[in-house]
């Protein structure tokens, strides 16, 4: 039977780093999921920033693991090939405002971080062409950037993959057991063994504590809505500019993304069960704060909304480990949760080796991301359609991407993909026309690729089918 | 092939091919530029009848329409790029296309676009709720129904009454799909009064004004929505919401302009259409580049499409050979009752002008009237004037003085 060092429960973001930290320390690792694809709850949809940690509450884990974070991240994405963006942020007020953004930048200086800088709007409007009359102090944060977190995580889990890591996807567990050599865990189907269980399943997690027999961590549930506009509007924003904060919420901010869009939100909403609907009430919440905040907004130019949720525990992230079980847990990681991943990795990873993991010195074998042919020069693109003609052939017009690239992640990829699994990779289908022209061609294209039948092929999730055989007679069949 | 043309054309649909024909006809070395590996654009999706009537005066269906204009093709010297994007034009008319065959430079001395539509996205319309499997635009649906030989669902919705998804209302009960109606959010359809007979009326399913789509429910796949009637105020009669069950909806919510390319240009841009500013001859803001078709603004009827570019390739020939007189120019205004007016701009002359243009409501027993300082010089009635569909007034440009207005009057006494 297969058995590894460590067993993480969960494929985001947290799961991810934890995943690709251990693996490169020469650990024996699988990454497990319910879902078909890695990243397919709130590491798909948030809004992707990397925090400078000011907002933190003082001596918290996410004060110190924000802080952290932050500063291993441009090392992280030059090494994964991910673009990330140095952009800063801003919080920005009104005339009464000053008093809350002077609290916040102390704030940040207790947490420990640098570059922090209240700026008059004179200050402001060499920054943001866009602020609204109203507004005349912000906080700025140089040290924020912006990543695009589906990428990091699919990039993070891809690493370790090459590297030794293991992962099973649509995994079910039903039992975990604990026995003299570690645990033996199963679906019911297939079996194997592990020494350590990491939890870090958000909204699952306690599913998994259960069956190590651990109490039930109480979960509350923030729903957070999203409006995505089109590429067109990029520079409405040019960093994260958020509105002062309020006890609940950093507020509804305006965003730039590192593909070139711009987007709005998250709304808090307190919801009983975990669902990502988007509401007409979201939406207009969206829309009367950011008017407060800034002009020459379109909404017209809005091409999709969506919904993330934010997992919470109680006011601070949740990560305990149970020496005595060998099992960590890591709940609660709501925001500044993608910032702090990469140092709570550490940290778990820390913890495992001075429990006694043997850390091993691997070959380690580098990630290379995916061809975008818009990066290349034309000389490259040339060279590379030379080679391969699928890179000459464009299948997703809006966003430009071919046949080759998605054909490149289809064959990168060890688990089979859904439509929805390769816009996240590529963009296919995101765009301004959000697939209309591109998504028969895109369900051919991977109906090909699986050799299966185009009806076999998911959008999101196992009962996502997309198209189905044609009703012999039709009309007259009735 | 070679890289240098007098006039290149972009897109291979019905307003490229149109337009390029008729710039060949002066005698110019003229090449399309298609991305689809064949030419003829959405017209191939189209396989239901109606198109031509008016131009050939035949009863053709989108492939039917396509070829006789590909079979024109045969007599000219016109170079077909096919499977080819534009990912760039430069200053000085050099257009960079990418290709599986390459990369490949191409100058000329004049440009049509003539870049179609495309559908607006959920997101262009805040479609709520969940985002399952299942919801798709009617151009995709379409397409998979009638090239790929593909069914989309059992129990279809359809959000927006535009003509698209008329017709996939009706193509999808042919293919035996319960089709539960058609909701659209204004009082009036947005679709041709023709397609809400022939394929709403004649297969009972019910077009439902003033009513949309508020949320859409299911998690992997669409399992239902709730429609509500809109007020006045455009907001939503959420008291009297209504759940239907269904596991499949279609959007058919608007075209747009694609004018990318005509943005990368800093061609300058008409908000009311979503498409370039041109002149009485099609110019775009920037001299040479021509902007015909529904990349110029939406048509309800491809034949129509095709006249307009016919156009813009004689006027692109006429502006490489140095023929086109822009001399004193005039502009055309638009005033009550109408949401846009194509041209902007006219010259003096003693040719005929063209001035296309779409209602802002219903109206019934009006007047098209066109003034030139306060001249009133062409007045038509019309016993129904409806936004879904164009309208065209042609005047003699002998009869203008100087700049123009054009106005929808409704008779008071009805």
């Amino acid at each position: 039977m297969q058995k590894y060092d460590v067993a993480i429960f969960g494929a985001g973001i947290v799961g991810a780093f934890i995943f690709d930290t251990l693996t490169l320390k020469g650990l024996k690792c699988v990454l497990i999921d319910k879902g078909e694809d890695v990243c397919l709850g709130a590491s798909k949809a948030n809004s992707g920033i990397i925090h400078a940690g000011y907002d933190c509450a003082r001596d918290t884990l996410k004060a110190k693991f924000n802080v952290l974070g932050n500063k291993m991240y441009p090392e992280i994405a030059k090494r994964l090939g991910e673009p990330i963006g140095e952009c800063g942020s801003l919080v920005v007020g009104d005339k009464d405002s000053l008093l809350i953004l002077t609290e916040l930048l102390n704030r940040g200086m207790y947490n420990g971080v640098k570059n922090l800088e209240i700026l008059d709007r004179s200050g402001l409007e060499k920054l943001e062409k866009n602020l609204n009359k109203n507004i005349a102090y912000g906080l700025y944060a140089k040290d924020a950037k912006i990543i695009s977190p589906y990428h990091f995580t699919i990039a993070l889990v891809e690493e370790s993959l090459l590297n030794g890591g293991e992962i099973k996807l649509n995994y079910n567990v039903n039992s975990i057991q604990r026995q003299n050599d570690g645990y033996l865990i199963s679906d019911g189907k297939e079996n194997f063994m592990a020494n350590y269980i990491v939890n870090a399943c958000a909204e699952g997690v306690n599913e998994i504590g259960s069956l190590v027999g651990e109490p039930a961590i109480p979960l509350t549930y923030t729903k957070g809505e999203y409006v995505l506009l089109d590429k067109d509007e990029f520079g409405l924003a040019c960093r994260p500019i958020f509105p002062t904060p309020t006890k609940n919420s950093k507020g509804i901010l305006a965003c730039p993304t590192v593909n070139g869009n711009t987007f709005f939100g998250p709304t808090a909403e307190d919801i009983k069960e975990y669902e990502t609907s988007v509401t007409l009430s979201g939406i207009n919440k969206i829309k009367t704060s950011i008017l407060k905040m800034i002009d020459n907004v379109n909404f017209k130019r809005i091409i999709k909304l969506y919904a993330g949720v934010r997992v919470k525990t109680g006011d601070d992230f949740y990560i305990n480990f149970n020496e005595n079980k060998n099992y960590f847990v890591i709940a609660g990681i709501c925001s500044p949760g993608l910032s702090a991943a990469p140092a709570i990795a550490e940290y778990v990873a820390n913890s495992l080796i001075e429990k006694g993991l043997q850390v091993k010195a691997i070959k380690f074998t580098p990630r290379r991301p995916y061809t975008n042919i818009l990066k290349l020069s034309n000389q490259e693109l040339s060279n590379l359609i030379k080679k391969d003609k699928n890179y000459g052939d464009i299948v997703c017009n809006c966003e430009k991407v071919t046949k080759g690239e998605i054909l490149e992640v289809l064959n990168r990829t060890p688990f089979k993909l859904t439509t929805d699994g390769i816009k996240r990779r590529l963009r296919v289908t995101m765009g301004r026309c959000q697939g209309s022209f591109c998504y028969p061609r895109l369900i051919k294209i991977m109906a090909d690729y699986y050799n299966c039948d185009e009806k076999e092929i998911c959008f999101r999730g196992k009962e996502s089918l997309i198209v189905c055989d044609i009703k012999e007679g039709g009309i007259y069949a009735e | 092939m070679q890289n240098n043309y007098d006039i290149v054309v972009i897109g291979g649909g019905s307003a490229g091919l149109a337009s390029a024909i008729k710039a060949s006809k002066y005698g110019l070395k003229v090449a399309i530029i298609e991305r689809d590996n064949k030419l003829g654009g959405i017209l191939n999706q189209c396989i239901h009848n109606g198109f031509g009537l008016s131009y050939f005066k035949q009863e053709l269906t989108g492939p039917e329409y396509a070829n006789k204009f590909i079979q024109m093709l045969d007599g000219t010297n016109i170079d077909v790029y096919l499977n080819t994007t534009v990912l760039e034009i430069k200053k000085h008319f050099e257009i960079l296309t990418i290709s599986p065959k390459g990369l490949e430079k191409i100058v000329c001395k004049g440009i049509v676009l003539a870049t179609g539509c495309r559908e607006r996205p959920s997101g262009a319309i805040n479609l709520c709720g969940s985002r399952p499997a299942g919801i798709i635009s009617a151009g995709s649906a379409q397409k998979i129904v009638n090239l790929q030989g593909k069914m989309i669902g059992k129990d279809i919705v359809i959000v927006g009454s535009g003509d698209i998804g008329l017709i996939m209302a009706r193509r999808l009960r042919f293919e035996g799909a319960n089709v539960i109606g058609v909701y659209e959010i204004m009082p009036y359809p947005s679709g041709l009064k023709r397609n809400i007979v022939q394929c709403l009326d004649d297969y009972n399913i019910p077009l439902h004004l003033s009513k949309t789509v508020v949320e859409v429910v299911g998690k992997d796949r669409v399992k239902g929505v709730f429609v509500a009637p809109v007020k006045n105020d455009f907001s939503f009669d959420l008291d009297k919401r209504e759940f239907i069950k269904c596991d499949t909806i279609v959007l058919s919510i608007g075209l747009t302009p694609s004018n990318e390319l005509a943005n990368q240009l800093g061609l300058k841009q008409n908000p009311l259409t979503n498409g370039c500013v041109v002149d009485e001859y099609l110019q775009t803001s920037t001299s040479g580049i021509f902007s015909c078709g529904n990349g110029l603004h939406v048509h309800d009827i491809v034949d129509n499409v095709t006249r307009e570019s016919e156009r813009a390739g004689e006027n692109c020939a006429k502006y490489v050979l140095g023929q086109l007189n822009t001399t004193t120019p005039h502009s055309v205004y638009f005033g009550d009752g109408l949401r846009y007016v194509n041209p902007s701009v006219f010259y003096e002359g003693d040719e005929i002008l063209t001035i296309n243009f779409r209602s802002s409501k219903i109206y019934k027993n009006a007047d098209i009237i066109v003034k030139s300082k306060d001249k009133e010089i062409r007045k038509i009635n019309k016993k129904i004037i409806l936004p879904a569909e164009m309208e065209s007034v042609i005047i003699s440009k002998k009869d203008i003085v100087g700049d123009l207005i054009v106005t929808i009057k409704e008779h008071k006494d009805e």
